[in-house]
């Protein structure tokens, strides 16, 4: 159904404008529901709109800014607005009060009978359709710094940032709205002799000049954190039919700032008469501003009822519109009705009926007519009317400023709650600070501006307005309803009556916070805006207690709803977490390896060739390393450089076995312990020079170990004379391993690599001739796959031309490249324990078989404490090997025991640390933890996993499968 | 790196988003980046860094030393990083390492393992403020250093000079997906890739 509007219209004010009064229904009771209020505390009129392949729910129409194009649907109702099923609940309201759900639908008493009832009403409950495609938008986040935070653009916030503006401040203003200027836009006051909108163009011109002054408009601030950081989100093109290529949809701004200024205005709040609710229905300051901002009648006829001053304001721009005014209906008496708007308004002619009230509203889908009475009591009378304005009186927005740690008292006169003091760091200014009147908020504004900027350097006056003089409203939250069961809303969005509240009381719920959770008083998306003040003074009157002391539940950002893909920005997919990269890595993608995550890592698999699976070249390449020779990629090894004369004494101490004794030219492998003698990690370190050595970790421990070490130097040890710095992305490594490693490493190095002078465990550094040129390098000789093995390290910005120079030079030989699955077959093999399986946190180094690596000379962490009876107990899970009999495939994780058939529970014995199928031996093969495993060498087990349902025969041996003597590594 | 569309980056000049040249990025190239590490309160551990760098490593934290070969930053109480784009006293490691040692301090070769970027244009520090510091002159000043994390990686910025512009060093493993983001954030004020110039 389209509909004509104007730039500058809400979808909200579109909607009047074209006539539409019944906008959506209800939550509970799906009642018809019209707007309510003119920005984004509206209760009623929720929208799903939907922008090409975005749909989003919740949408209130009356901060959507109109486009050519746009499309929005109503909600909670089906199968269409007019006439709706779910209308039914409200005849059954009567057993649908407030916290039905924990008194009913709970017989028979049987839980699968509640998961019935809860499927049901689950459907019937909710607002809106989640979207069901990934969201196509870019969100942002940006940080922010600033000595002065201004929050609302309206008279105060505007005043704030022009006084402060001259000082060189660096000041942000933000403002939800599309244009600052907040009430005061399309308002008829004047302001240092110009005309509202004319003197707020005056001021952006000043601002938006100023190098030092950021405008943000669109620009909600949703919550104040610690340290003064408030997190701002803005819409920075939701209002666009064809929004611009490369600019993020919306921006989340983390701003720090010196000071903030809460320029936030205040809320209006209805009164709870019955039938409240009807379409037509809405706050008088909405109304105002509809004709004022929009130029459109929300009616023809209007009532007003109101118990304060302001709604007179809305009563003279209808009248000057030309809607019929047919009673502006005042609970005060004549003597208190005697403020200057008032005083305009008897002059215009308008009719006033003093100390009276609407007692109950008329009409079906929308207002027809509302009933009059004296508020004492007496005869109603019947008004007729397609609009009624209520002003109950206002609430000053300082949901931030609580959330600032700021305190609030609750005045009587203005009856609402005011900020108690101004804090250092942030003040409320304006009608947040309870200043109503635009005078008094201007000056507001200007004095918090001026605080912001130290002693007052200037002594400029204020922005100037007529001064208004206004009456004290009266203290009315609700009028008696007519009619027995009649409902008297208080929360519009959660259907929440002043019955409700009453019968909370009545059960014992008189905390606030209790209320607001058995009523959901407060809980819809507009969080309360228009109905907490005065559901909690309700409350108080049920509970016969004060208003101060029934207090205001606590406000939770976001101040309104936030899209969730906001919050993650650019950090999604992809990159949720960075992706780091080898030097090597674009080799690796040309040849096609299929890649895996190594934490942050991206790492080879495999190189599948044509008609491979990954796991097919994973095979192939770890036959082909112990058959001739492979190279892999290990440059994400944890490298840490040591300096200092303390070096030696501090590898002692970290390691289990000794390094006092390593000569210069050589590595070693290592173990480290926790301090509670359980595995942390392993990795080689070598001799560099005399005084300068290199650690390696493992991938996943290079972080880890590098913080245990600067850890232990800054705290523990600071007298040890050691220095250190990681040097994992200085050197790009390789590993070259097999049979035929040496002759390929000779056609490219400089040095002699015969096994006599070049060892295993022997370190030098040497030059690798490249089709770049000669490039220096660090050359080690050890094995992690058991074979004649070596390391070279080269700078991370020669890598592939070392790579390159090896893989030539390996064509000759039958190098093939080798991903981590090979690798981890070869290592399997070889029974090498990998961090995460066998050193998994429980296991100690005699568990690993490696406990006559402790050396008995000297103290290391975890000494101490390893040998706590329990960690030498002679029936630990030690680590062995499993060969797989039948040729049956291991299973997955499994668990061992002695028995199959044995009745549960069935002891478990072990279970498998690491399995893979071995090119080698052509058999599966596992590593395992196995209860006295040392001494069971030859016995037959079942290794068991129930959940995949499989059994398999295995043998138990020692953890290593291929050349056990080494004779491989040494030659 | 075949899914980064922006992978070849920092070596391919051109002009990418938006039309303009909201941001101008240019690898700033690194000959030479040795760590030098050791106690401030040792008069001859400064005096032998004077003699073997020709500079005077900065006391302050995040300060910055400049001679016309190289410069010194403050990266750390007892950690400073000398870095030379072109020819400068950092060569003769092992030499200087010994000398260094001698007077209890310590030299790393870093020279690989960053990759280093000059940040200018007009949009520099909205592009930047991915990053919690305030890159605004009066939050970051001349001749100051500091490390933060861009997005989740780790970053060094300096300020040299007066003007917006800063050297971002970033570890070379991360490089990759760190100007993926620059790209990203950047498009929208237009970005433009110069070509590489040594390290200043």
């Amino acid at each position: 159904m389209p509909y004509q509007g104007h730039p500058g219209d809400t979808l909200a004010s579109a909607l009047l404008a074209n006539g539409v009064r019944f906008v959506g229904r209800s939550f509970k009771y799906h009642r018809p529901r019209g707007i309510f209020a003119a920005g984004s505390e509206e209760p009623n009129a929720l929208v799903q709109l939907a922008r090409g392949a975005r749909t989003e729910p919740n949408v209130r129409a009356t901060t959507t800014e109109l486009y050519d194009g746009l499309i929005a649907a109503s909600q909670n109702r089906w199968p269409s607005l007019a006439f709706d099923v779910g209308a039914a609940s409200g005849m059954l309201s009567r057993l649908l009060p407030a916290g039905f759900y924990y008194k009913t639908f709970m017989w028979p008493a049987m839980s699968t009978a509640w998961l019935k009832y809860e499927r049901v009403i689950r459907a019937a409950a909710g607002m809106g359709r989640a979207p069901g495609e990934p969201d196509p938008d870019r969100y942002e986040h940006q940080y922010a710094h600033c000595d002065l935070l201004v929050v609302g653009g309206g008279a105060a916030g505007l005043a704030a940032a022009r006084a402060a503006a001259d000082s060189g401040l660096r000041i942000i203003v933000c403002d939800e709205g599309a244009c600052v200027g907040g009430t005061l836009v399309g308002d008829d006051v004047s302001i240092d002799g110009l005309l509202g909108s004319e003197w707020i163009d005056a001021t952006v011109r000043i601002l938006s000049a100023n190098p030092d002054v950021v405008l943000l408009p669109r620009t909600t601030a949703f919550g104040s954190y610690d340290g003064n950081m408030l997190a701002l989100i803005e819409r920075v093109t939701d209002h666009l039919a064809a929004p611009p290529p490369y600019v993020p949809r919306q921006r989340l701004w983390k701003v720090r700032a010196r000071r903030v200024v809460f320029a936030t205005g205040a809320h209006e709040r209805g009164i709870a008469y019955q039938d409240n609710d009807l379409p037509g229905t809405m706050l008088a300051g909405a109304a105002r501003t509809y004709v004022q901002r929009y130029a459109v009648r929300p009616g023809s006829r209007a009532v007003v009822f109101t118990n304060n001053d302001s709604a007179y304001a809305a009563a003279l721009a209808l009248n000057a519109a030309g809607v019929a005014l047919a009673a502006i209906v005042d609970a005060r008496g004549q003597g208190e009705i005697t403020g200057t708007l008032a005083r305009r308004a008897r002059d215009a002619g308008l009719p006033i009926v003093a100390q009276a009230v609407i007692c109950c509203g008329h009409g079906r889908k929308r207002v027809s007519a509302v009933d009059i009475a004296p508020i004492a009591g007496g005869g109603r009378r019947r008004v007729d009317c397609d609009l009624v304005c209520v002003s109950g009186g206002w609430n000053p927005a300082l949901h931030l400023f609580s959330q600032a740690r700021g305190a609030l008292r609750y005045d009587d006169t203005l009856t609402a709650f005011v900020p108690r003091s101004p804090l250092s760091h942030v003040v409320a200014a304006g009608a947040a600070n309870g200043r109503f009147g635009l005078a008094e908020a201007l000056a507001d504004g200007h004095a918090a501006g001026l605080g912001a900027t130290g002693p007052n350097l200037s002594a400029a006056a204020p922005p100037h307005a007529e001064m208004e003089v206004g009456a004290a409203p009266l203290a009315l939250w609700s009028v008696p309803a007519p009619r027995r069961g009649g409902k008297r809303f208080v929360d519009l969005q959660d259907d929440v009556t002043a019955e409700d509240i009453a019968l909370a009381a009545r059960e014992g719920y008189t905390s606030v916070e209790h209320l607001k959770r058995y009523t959901t008083l407060g809980m819809g998306p507009d969080q309360g805006k228009t109905s907490n003040m005065l559901g909690l003074a309700l409350l108080a009157q049920a509970a016969d207690r004060s208003i101060v002391q029934v207090g205001t539940t606590t406000f939770r950002p976001p101040y309104t709803p936030v899209t969730l893909g906001a919050f993650p920005g650019d950090e999604r997919g992809a990159h949720v977490e960075p992706t780091r990269y080898s030097a090597m890595h674009d080799w690796h993608a040309e040849q096609g390896a299929s890649f895996v995550n190594a934490g942050l890592w991206k790492r080879p698999y495999s190189y599948p060739r044509v008609g491979e699976t990954p796991e097919q070249a994973a095979n192939r390449e770890a036959k082909n390393v112990r058959a001739n020779v492979g190279m892999v990629d290990v440059s994400t090894l944890g490298k840490i450089e040591l300096q200092g004369r303390d070096v030696a004494e501090l590898l002692n101490r970290v390691y289990i076995n000794r390094w006092d004794t390593l000569p210069v030219g050589r590595c070693r492998y290592g173990v480290m312990l926790r301090e509670d003698g359980i595995v942390l990690d392993d990795g080689t370190t070598s001799r560099l020079d005399a005084n300068h050595y290199l650690m390696t970790t493992t991938t996943v421990n290079a972080v880890k170990v590098m913080q245990h070490l600067e850890r232990l130097l800054q705290v523990d040890w600071p007298e040890l004379e050691v220095y250190i710095a990681s040097v994992t992305e200085q050197w790009t490594a390789a590993a070259l391993a097999g049979p035929r490693a040496r002759q390929v490493l000779q056609a490219v190095v400089d040095i002699d690599v015969s096994n006599e002078d070049f060892p295993f465990l022997a370190f030098g550094e040497c030059q690798v001739r490249t089709a770049q040129g000669a490039i220096p390098a660090r050359l080690f000789r050890m094995s992690y796959s058991g074979e004649l093995a070596y390391e070279i390290h080269v700078p991370a910005d020669l890598g592939r031309a070392m790579w390159e120079a090896l893989i030539a030079a390996g064509e000759d030989f039958g190098l093939m490249p080798y991903g981590t699955e090979a690798m981890s077959t070869l290592r399997i093999e070889k029974g090498h324990v990998v961090v995460g399986a066998e050193a998994d946190g429980r296991t100690t180094a005699d568990d690993l078989g490696m406990g006559k690596l402790v050396s008995t000379a000297k103290w290391c962490i975890g000494k101490p404490l390893m040998n706590r009876p329990a960690l030498t107990a002679v029936d630990r899970w030690q680590l062995v090997g499993l060969t797989a009999l039948d040729g049956a495939v291991m299973p997955r994780a499994a668990k061992i025991v002695a028995d199959l058939d044995r009745a549960l529970p069935n002891p478990m014995l072990g279970h498998v640390t690491s399995w893979c199928w071995s090119p080698n031996l052509e058999s599966w093969i596992a590593l395992a933890l196995l209860a006295g495993g040392r001494t069971r060498h030859g016995e037959i087990l079942w290794a068991v996993s129930p959940l995949a349902d499989a059994k398999v025969r295995v043998r138990v041996g020692p953890p290593c499968f291929i050349d056990p003597e080494g004779e491989r590594l040494r030659g | 790196m075949a899914e980064h569309p922006h992978a070849a980056g920092w070596k391919q000049p051109g002009k990418y988003g938006a039309t303009g040249s909201g941001i101008v990025l240019a690898e700033a190239t690194i000959a030479n980046a040795w760590n030098v590490q050791g106690n401030v309160t040792r008069p001859e551990f400064i005096a032998r860094a004077r003699e073997l760098f020709g500079v005077s490593l900065p006391v302050a934290p995040n300060t910055v030393a400049m001679t016309d070969a190289l410069s010194a930053l403050w990266i750390g109480p007892r950690s400073w990083l000398l870095v030379a784009g072109g020819e400068s006293p950092l060569v003769n490691f092992g030499a200087k390492r010994d000398a260094l040692n001698a007077v209890g301090g310590a030299l790393f070769d870093l020279s690989a393992s960053r990759v280093a970027w000059t940040v200018s244009g007009p949009h520099v520090a909205t592009v930047l403020a991915k990053c919690p510091l305030d890159f605004h002159v009066r939050g970051f000043a001349p001749g100051t250093c500091a490390q933060s994390l861009f997005g989740h990686v780790n970053a060094l910025w300096v300020r040299p000079q007066e003007d917006d512009a800063f050297q971002m060093l970033v570890a070379r493993s991360f490089a990759c997906d760190v100007w993926y983001a620059l790209m990203e954030s950047g498009a929208q004020y237009g970005v433009e890739v110069t070509l590489p110039a040594p390290y200043r």
